[in-house]
């Protein structure tokens, strides 16, 4: 993945590159095949699912419609019981006040759980330009950190890599033990981690929701890592896009088991914490700060827009991208994106701006498989159509395009001139045969991945006249 | 402040109303949602009614717990008495080899355990982190056993803080047969009368031992926290 050149280059790129690859894009199918069937037993056990869709659905949509009323309930609470909450608009006020505190206690090292959001503020990078040590604790972002490498999924970070991979990586960079057993290998990261815990000073982790009612954050996992940096270090620093309150308690009790059934087929993640505020006076152990940084970062674009607003409404749970034939595709990387997949697709343009991201709306077939599967119902693939719609509004669509379709109506308005393309595109398929397939061809892009059949020797209007 | 910045946004944003074709799309169901009741109640029925069944009675609930449970690879034991639950830790203690315990101020737990000749460390009060790292297990309560998803429910009161639970390499919970309930919701609304809204600063659903499939999605007990989950259930 190159950083320097544009999105869209990038895009087709590294998406032709990963598209040749077909061992591993056979890998990557096994493991979301594998993903689909523990998923269908698990929803099958639900008495009613698609009714707890809707439920689930509507406790988001309540949260979103009125997020001023809840984010505003949300940080009260959390600042009533000790933690100071931090409103960001953008990524660099998120970055500065999180570096802020992590200076205002001379920290060394920082211990983080898998944090998306952290992801898009590019955090790392600054931290470790500051000269901190920073440590992804959740297996698969230790392991792509490691590697120096973006995650692959926003849910399975570290997926498109083989167990052999992972045995040279850790041979090389953790002098570890020559094996391939992943029990082996996710020991060999426990031992190291271990020490990074009970030496870290600062805990850096995400939240899966922010309960207004209570002012609690909620983290669902299954290893324990985030358990652990909010429990060990001295300092907890949450960071938060404002789009992940809901309303009540009693929500969680619907939106977690929805969000283990989606996310990973399995009926509940091992561990699903709520964290409101530090240790309380009559508390024995738990950070002594707790740290929670809010961030906009453009959010609000996209709850202005009365038709897509309900993207705010994701779980992130990553379903969408498990089913998506694009993904399954061209992976995760080719997206350049925090966020991967249909829903990286919707958000992206709003985050980073319509006109570097418009192409992302076409890396889809239109299927609706990830609508379809969405477990908050978001109307996925029409936003992507619609993000096209947009973009052809604002005359993005290219030069290029704009000709091509200026040329088709001209041509379609105008029967004589239809008639007198059609054999004139005859002649010119004889004529440049020779250089069909060739780099001189026009359409070169186009017939790369396709053939072109010879014209039939009759048209339709030819025949129907002939018939009559 | 960027807080009314951030807040006047949102107000903004939302002053003009969602498209109504697009609520609807995402309402549109082939079949009609019972009606829910306002506010946490609803949510508590929806729960209730749409997720796995797991039968009413007490003993119906140990039955779903326990194939959750095996599933997870929990060991859940159902034990008659306070007397059996000392016997059950104690032939833990020998078979693992137990030197270093950590436990908390809890009656339950206390008297689980005060037969044991081990080291103890107790997390209720000022502990080393360090010295509970050392610790082979972590004995502790929970506020409820949940039969909808075989979990455990802690708060820091009820586990002996953050970390008793989880840095030990096994977990284990001693809990009574009238601690089950059925959902998590029900769960919560425990906690919430317990503590009369003066919430702990730690709750949590413990589901199983820790887990990850971060490796070609095969499954490995034991990622960051215990290795080992074991509920003892005293059935009254
Ligand atoms: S858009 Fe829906 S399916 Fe995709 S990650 Fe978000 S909640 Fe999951």
């Amino acid at each position: 993945m190159s950083q320097s050149t544009n999105p869209f280059t990038q895009f087709q790129t590294d998406a032709d590159r990963v598209t040749a690859d077909d061992d591993r894009r056979r890998f990557l199918r096994t493991s979301l095949r594998g993903y689909q069937s523990t998923r269908t037993a698990t929803q099958n056990r639900f008495l009613d699912y698609e009714s707890a869709r809707i439920a689930a659905s509507d406790a988001k949509w309540e949260a979103i419609e009125n997020l001023d009323i809840y984010l505003a309930q949300f940080a009260d609470k959390l600042e009533a019981r000790g933690a100071t909450v931090h409103w960001c608009n953008d990524s660099e006020e998120a970055r500065n006040a999180i570096l802020e505190i992590i200076k205002k206690h001379d920290a060394k090292s920082v211990i983080k759980s898998k944090c998306m959001t952290t992801e898009e503020i590019h955090l790392n990078q600054l931290l470790e330009k500051e000269g901190f040590e920073v440590v992804e604790s959740d297996l698969g972002e230790f392991i792509v950190q490691l590697r120096d490498e973006a995650p692959y999924h926003f849910v399975f970070p570290a997926m498109h890599l083989k167990k052999e991979e992972i045995n040279t990586l850790f041979q090389e960079k953790l002098k570890s033990i020559n094996t391939n057993d992943p029990e082996e290998l996710t020991m060999v990261a426990r031992e190291v981690l271990r020490q990074k815990y009970l030496s870290a000073d600062i805990g850096i982790s995400g939240a899966n929701f922010g309960v207004a009612e209570t002012g609690m954050i909620s983290i669902t996992e299954n290893e324990g890592n985030a358990r652990l940096t909010t429990a060990l270090p001295k300092v907890h620093i949450s960071l938060m896009g404002i789009e992940k309150i809901i309303p009540r308690l009693e929500d969680l009790a619907l939106l977690l088991p929805i969000l283990a059934t989606a996310g990973t087929g399995q009926h509940l993640t091992c561990y699903n914490s709520q964290l409101g505020g530090p240790r309380q006076e009559d508390e024995s152990d738990g950070p002594i700060e707790m740290h929670v940084v809010l961030l906009d970062n453009h959010r609000t674009r996209l709850l202005a827009d009365p038709e897509q607003r309900d993207a705010l409404r994701c779980i992130r749970c990553g379903a969408c991208l498990n089913v998506c034939p694009i993904f399954k595709n061209v992976g995760g990387h080719t997206y350049g994106t925090t966020y991967q997949g249909p829903i990286g697709s919707v958000i992206t343009p709003h985050l980073r701006g319509l006109k570097d991201w418009k192409h992302l709306s076409h890396s889809s077939s239109l299927c609706g498989a990830c609508t379809e599967t969405c477990p908050v119902k978001i109307d996925l693939h029409h936003h992507l159509l619609r993000n096209r719609r947009n973009a052809a509004g604002k005359g993005q669509g290219g030069i290029a395009e704009r000709l091509l379709m200026l040329g088709f109506t001209v041509v379609m308005r105008r029967p004589w001139l239809y008639r007198l393309a059609g054999s004139l595109g005859k002649v010119g398929h004889v004529l440049t045969k020779p250089i069909h397939g060739t780099r001189i061809d026009p359409f070169y892009a186009w017939k790369k991945t396709r053939d072109l059949d010879d014209p039939a020797k009759q048209s339709f209007r030819q025949y129907w006249r002939a018939r009559k | 402040m960027s807080r009314d910045a951030i807040l006047g946004r949102v107000r903004e944003a939302l002053s003009v109303k969602t498209d109504p074709h697009v609520r609807e799309v995402a309402e549109k169901s082939s079949h009609s949602l019972p009606v829910l009741a306002n506010g946490p109640d609803g949510r508590t029925q929806a729960v209730k009614e749409f997720l796995p069944f797991v039968g009413d009675s007490l003993e119906d609930h140990i039955a779903a717990f326990k194939i959750l449970s095996d599933k997870l690879q929990t060991e859940f034991i159902v034990v008659p008495t306070i007397e059996a639950a000392r016997q059950a830790i104690e032939q833990m203690r020998e078979q693992h080899q137990w030197e270093r315990i950590g436990i908390h101020d809890h009656e339950l737990v206390q008297s689980c355990v005060d037969h044991l000749k081990v080291e103890f460390t107790n997390t209720s009060s000022n502990y080393s982190t360090s010295e509970l790292e050392k610790c082979d297990v972590g004995i502790s309560g929970c506020d409820a056993l949940i039969a909808q998803t075989a979990s455990a429910l802690v708060t820091n009161h009820s586990a002996g803080g953050r970390a008793l639970s989880v840095l030990p390499p096994h977990h284990v919970v001693v809990a009574e047969s009238s601690q089950m309930v059925t959902t998590m919701a029900d769960g919560f609304a425990i906690i919430r009368e317990k503590h009369n809204e003066k919430w702990p600063s730690f709750i949590s659903f413990i589901t199983g031992p820790s887990r990850t499939a971060d490796i070609e999605r095969i499954l490995v007990l034991g990622a960051h926290g215990p290795k080992k989950l074991t509920i003892i259930m005293i059935s009254a």
